[in-house]
């Protein structure tokens, strides 16, 4: 546990020492605050709606899911299998999951003070006289870390599977796109295939349901807005990120262990 | 402190490492030698347990199972790879104290031991600077420092000094034979010089097996085979008999043609003892102009050589081959005789003279003169050589 604190503090520091983080914060906090005039203007002044909207309720908000996390997770597993301070890590005594969920829990907070800067912006509005509904905002807020933080998770694991910082990236950028626009690809991929089979097979209906049950549980768009949108806190929709977030990490771990084997 | 029986490592069909094994004891200095690819970094990294082994029978490092007890070794040792891996956005002193976390050392000891470590290693005054912006040299010691900072039993350090300049390199030889008295090192390296001058003990290893572990001086004894003398002369159209000449000699075993560069011809003269004596004085009687006659002691180098090449390379008869030595037309029966007169005492003679030599001429104008090799001598004759060298 020591271990993974260590490793969370010097990668956290080493982030803020590349110019990478200040950049990504610079653009954050310059496009959310593009976003939030235009929100605000298109809302008639209705701040609650428009920051619901800057998290999670707009397509920026997604955008920058899909494109962030990867620049992020790049860095921490394949720049340092090349660089060869892998090797170092993974003779220090600390184990590998410690290692992979002190990274993991980095990026994240990173992460967090990203979206920190939607809140820089509610606390300008509620100093100015009108206050947002703070529950609304802050679950928001919640919201928006647990999803990064799955996205992370996902970036890690491209990053583990590759010793090149930029195929990583690649790979995270399109594991996250697809991710996230799965259960809409399936739903497209479900009625041309459906039309096909309704005229051989029976109980078409059934594996139908099935399928649509499956993606379901991988909807990170309809467990979010379903619940941290309207500012509702439901623990089974914390529970669906934590746990597709906990296999991912589960699954770096194991790519981890397993390139001892092959390298 | 480390131990090892009977290890493998397979990438595939390649065997990396191929049925080592060695026992380390503590407070021992070995170098680990061989040629680039031969299975030092996979055995080092498999004794980190960075690898693990295909298979092996015993795979202890300073008391812990490598596979069983990973984290107990982790602790215990000290690593060092090739690529010297230090976070270059981190500054020395943060470094360190990265490493120390990570090692579980409390803060007030880290405190102390940090100044410590890195003032032994000559780095203290850089403490403040970036690593990623220190020289190469600068950062092998930081990397050392590192690696020292939990005070483990045993150092691991896979060629320490590649990518030194000399200077350097003398100087982290320096730093790692320092650190004998208090730890078990085991360095790699493919550079004979450095283990030469660090390690009593040396394992060469090639393709994956050890083919020679022991002192250095038992290893050269063993493998380097006798010293030989390298003679280069001009002997005139008449190879042949130039050899059959030097074969005659007393003590000469085998002499080989090493082929000619212009008019000089060179050869390998094997034998007993020093014999640079007794070829200079047929090349002179023999009037042969003489470019070099020298001594090639074996080095750890040329065992090094013969063993990994695999048999005796350098010393492959080459045109000496079908010249049966002393027949018939020995040099005996052309009046060349060579005697070797008492040992003296006193004049301490390099190891292998026989002693005060006396040689009988072949010049058929002095008449079988013979006269001691001690005193200086006028060669008349047709073609003047040159004085030698001795």
């Amino acid at each position: 546990m020591s271990g993974a604190l260590t490793i969370y503090r010097r990668e956290l520091a080493s982030l803020f020492l590349s110019p990478l983080a200040w950049i990504l914060l610079l653009v954050a906090l310059f496009v959310n605050g593009i976003f939030f005039i235009a929100f605000i203007s298109n809302s008639q002044g209705n701040v609650t709606t428009s920051l619901a909207l800057m998290l999670g309720g707009a397509y920026t908000f997604w955008a920058f899911l899909v494109f962030f996390p990867p620049l992020l997770t790049m860095r921490l597993l394949s720049e340092e299998a090349r660089s060869g301070t892998l090797e170092y890590l993974l003779t220090a005594p600390v184990g590998d999951a410690a290692v992979v969920v002190g990274k993991f829990l980095a990026a994240t907070s990173f992460m967090a003070i990203l979206w920190a800067s939607v809140l820089v912006y509610a606390l300008a509005v509620d100093w100015l006289g009108v206050a947002p509904d703070w529950g609304s905002v802050l679950g928001g807020y919640l919201g928006a870390v647990l999803a990064s933080g799955l996205f992370i998770s996902i970036g890690m694991l491209a990053s583990s599977l590759t010793a090149t910082p930029l195929v990583a990236a690649f790979l995270a950028f399109i594991a996250c796109l697809l991710w996230l626009i799965l259960p809409s690809l399936g739903e497209l991929l479900l009625i041309q295939v459906r039309s096909l089979l309704v005229h051989w097979a029976g109980g078409v209906e059934a594996a139908e349901e099935w399928i649509r049950a499956g993606l379901d549980k991988m909807n990170v768009l309809s467990h979010f807005q379903a619940s941290f949108l309207p500012g509702v806190f439901d623990t089974g929709e914390v529970v669906f990120f934590l746990s597709w977030t906990a296999l991912f990490v589960f699954l770096t771990t194991r790519v981890l262990e397993a390139r001892r084997w092959r390298i | 402190m480390i131990e090892v029986a009977r290890l493998y490592r397979r990438f595939g069909a390649h065997v990396a490492v191929d049925d080592v094994s060695f026992r380390i004891d503590k407070g021992e200095v070995v170098g680990f030698l061989g040629p680039n690819g031969a299975g030092k970094t996979t055995t080092m990294r498999v004794l980190t347990g960075f690898l693990p082994a295909t298979s092996a029978d015993v795979l202890r490092v300073a008391g812990y199972d490598v596979l069983r007890e990973s984290l107990e070794v982790r602790r215990h040792i000290g690593y060092l790879p090739e690529s010297v891996p230090l976070y270059h956005e981190l500054r020395v002193s943060e470094m360190m104290r990265f490493q120390g976390r990570l090692h579980g050392i409390p803060r007030a000891e880290l405190k102390r031991r940090i100044p410590e470590v890195l003032e032994r290693v000559g780095v203290l005054d850089r403490e403040r600077q970036l690593v990623g912006k220190l020289s190469r040299g600068l950062r092998q010691r930081v990397g050392l420092a590192v690696a020292l900072l939990p005070d483990p039993d045993v150092l691991i350090l896979d060629e320490p000094t590649s990518g030194l300049d000399p200077l350097q390199r003398v100087e982290v030889r320096e730093l790692i034979r320092s650190f004998a008295a208090e730890h078990t090192v085991l360095m790699s390296s493919h550079i004979l010089a450095e283990v030469e001058s660090v390690c009593p003990r040396v394992i060469v290893i090639a393709e994956g097996r050890i083919v020679a572990d022991g002192s250095q001086a038992d290893l050269v004894r063993e493998f380097g085979g006798e010293g030989y003398v390298r003679f280069e002369a001009v002997v005139g159209p008449d190879v042949a008999a130039a050899v059959r000449l030097l074969e005659g000699l007393p003590g000469v075993t085998r002499v080989d043609e090493r082929g000619r560069v212009g008019i000089h011809h060179s050869f390998e003269i094997r034998g007993a003892g020093d014999l640079r004596e007794d070829v200079g004085a047929v090349a002179m009687t023999k009037g042969w102009a003489v470019r070099e006659l020298s001594l090639a002691v074996p080095t750890l180098d040329e065992m090094f050589a013969r063993l990994v090449l695999g048999g005796d390379g350098a010393a492959a008869p080459a045109s000496a081959t079908g010249v049966p030595p002393a027949t018939a037309a020995s040099p005996v029966a052309q009046g060349l005789e060579l005697a070797t007169g008492a040992a003296q005492p006193g004049a301490a003679p390099p190891p292998g003279t026989p002693g005060k030599k006396i040689i009988y001429s072949l010049n058929p104008f002095d008449q079988g003169a013979s006269r001691d090799l001690g005193q200086p001598m006028d060669v008349g004759g047709p073609a003047p050589p040159e004085d030698e060298d001795r």
